[in-house]
């Protein structure tokens, strides 16, 4: 279920988490649905238990999921944690990202309507698109 | 739970340990990095009970280890030169185990040779040095071990075997809590599978810690700036290795990823990266700290 880049330079236990929470936020793991145990997964990435504990344990913190003792980990319904961090990272990385294509000679305009585009695409296009 | 305390070794003139103190919890995965010649060996021979220390104390599950055959019996070591009798098969060297080791699991035995793909029949002498690496991890693991003791555990298997060990190594873990030992030159080995680190020099232990805390007190900082470098910014600390190139700057910093990003941001650089440290290079700056450094073996 995930594919960890060990030649990547961020910790596996950060690797497991930001993992985790995609395949959650993209609703491939559905609420309420067990996660692997820490031995299942130990075994299919070879990489220490104790790191998976770890991650597990930080991924609850955040509310992304939860835990029933001695039945394992599932993934929480609605996400409760205080998103802010994570949204002042991504607004970084998309500033970045806007900005050298304005370097490299897209239009303010251009980029704009690609981001609406995404959300569009979305929801299979808006009812109205006259502006 | 693997205790050492204050240990010290002498062979003759030379000190081969020097005052060291390490604690390895149940369960976890100890990787022992360090230069050469730095104690390492000597140090996993004092935990298996071969050597015994001249002063200091080894406690595993509160209970000394040297010529105490309950402990030994629950422990695997398995050396970087390894012993055999070499007449023997690999069945004559199982059916010793059996007969000295009171642990040994027959089916689990069984179970492992489908992994390694060895004819048990096969004379230990005309097995190539891998492969007899791994009859070692075959019957080692067979002894189902509480705690298990590699000396440069991998050198010699092709990738796919370093795989499928350090796959069995780490089921073991997860499964029965197994406390497992390591020590290695290959880092990146090591970066998967460990969660704690101890880094031993010239027979002192000079950090132990959990893997993570390790990486996360550590980073790699590049940033440029449009107006060249603030001289202000040559004057913070803590820094460990500065460098620069085409206006471009390169530093090692301790500190969290948060902090260094909003101290960097009051420079206002014009391109700024903020990078996790491998252990390979947290190794290479904490030894170039204690006077270990590449440069002097390069220039």
């Amino acid at each position: 279920m995930f594919a960890l880049d060990l030649r990547s330079r961020a910790p596996i236990y950060e690797q497991l988490v930001e993992k985790t929470r995609d395949l959650i936020i993209n609703n491939v793991l559905k609420p309420d649905e067990q996660l692997p145990t820490v031995r299942d997964l130990a075994s299919e990435l070879t990489i220490n238990p104790n790191t998976i504990q770890k991650a597990y344990r930080e991924l609850e913190r955040q509310g992304y999921i939860y835990s029933i003792p001695g039945r394992g980990n599932f993934v929480m319904p609605a996400p409760t944690e205080n998103n802010a961090a994570r949204l002042q990272a991504l607004s970084k990385q998309l500033t970045r990202a806007a900005a050298e294509m304005h370097y490299l000679g897209m239009t303010i305009t251009e980029i704009a309507t690609l981001i609406e585009k995404t959300f569009s695409n979305d929801k299979g296009g808006q009812a109205d698109d006259r502006g | 739970m693997i205790e050492v305390e204050q240990v010290s070794k002498h062979f003759e003139q030379i000190e081969a340990l020097h005052d060291v103190t390490m604690q390895v919890r149940k369960g976890s995965i100890y990787g022992l990095v360090g230069s050469n010649g730095a104690g390492k060996t000597t140090l996993l021979k004092i935990l298996a009970g071969l050597y015994r220390q001249d002063s200091g104390a080894v406690r595993v599950d509160a209970e000394p280890i040297y010529e105490n055959n309950e402990v030994k019996a629950r422990l695997v070591f398995i050396s970087d030169n390894l012993y055999w009798f070499l007449n023997f098969t690999v069945e004559d060297m199982a059916n010793f185990y059996r007969s000295i080791y009171s642990r040994w699991d027959q089916e689990r035995y069984s179970k492992l040779g489908a992994a390694f793909e060895i004819d048990p029949r096969c004379r230990l002498k005309t097995l190539s040095k891998g492969m007899q690496r791994q009859v070692a991890f075959w019957l080692g693991l067979s002894l189902t071990p509480d705690i298990l003791i590699l000396d440069e555990p991998l050198d010699g298997l092709d990738p796919v075997m370093r795989q499928k060990v350090k796959n069995l190594i780490v089921q073991d873990v997860a499964a029965r809590e197994m406390t497992v030992l390591i020590s290695s030159h290959n880092l990146r080995d090591l970066e998967g599978i460990c969660d704690q680190i101890g880094i031993l020099h010239h027979g002192q232990m000079l950090i132990q810690k959990d893997l993570d805390d390790l990486q996360a007190g550590l980073h790699k900082i590049q940033a440029a700036f449009s107006g060249g470098i603030p001289e202000a910014l040559l004057q913070e600390e803590p820094v460990l290795s500065w460098g620069s190139r085409n206006g471009v700057l390169t530093f090692i910093a301790r500190g969290s990823h948060e902090e260094i990003v909003r101290q960097m941001q009051a420079y206002g650089p014009a391109l700024l990266d903020v990078l996790p440290l491998t252990l390979e290079e947290i190794f290479i700056y904490e030894m170039g700290e204690n006077g270990y450094d590449i440069k002097s073996i390069l220039y």
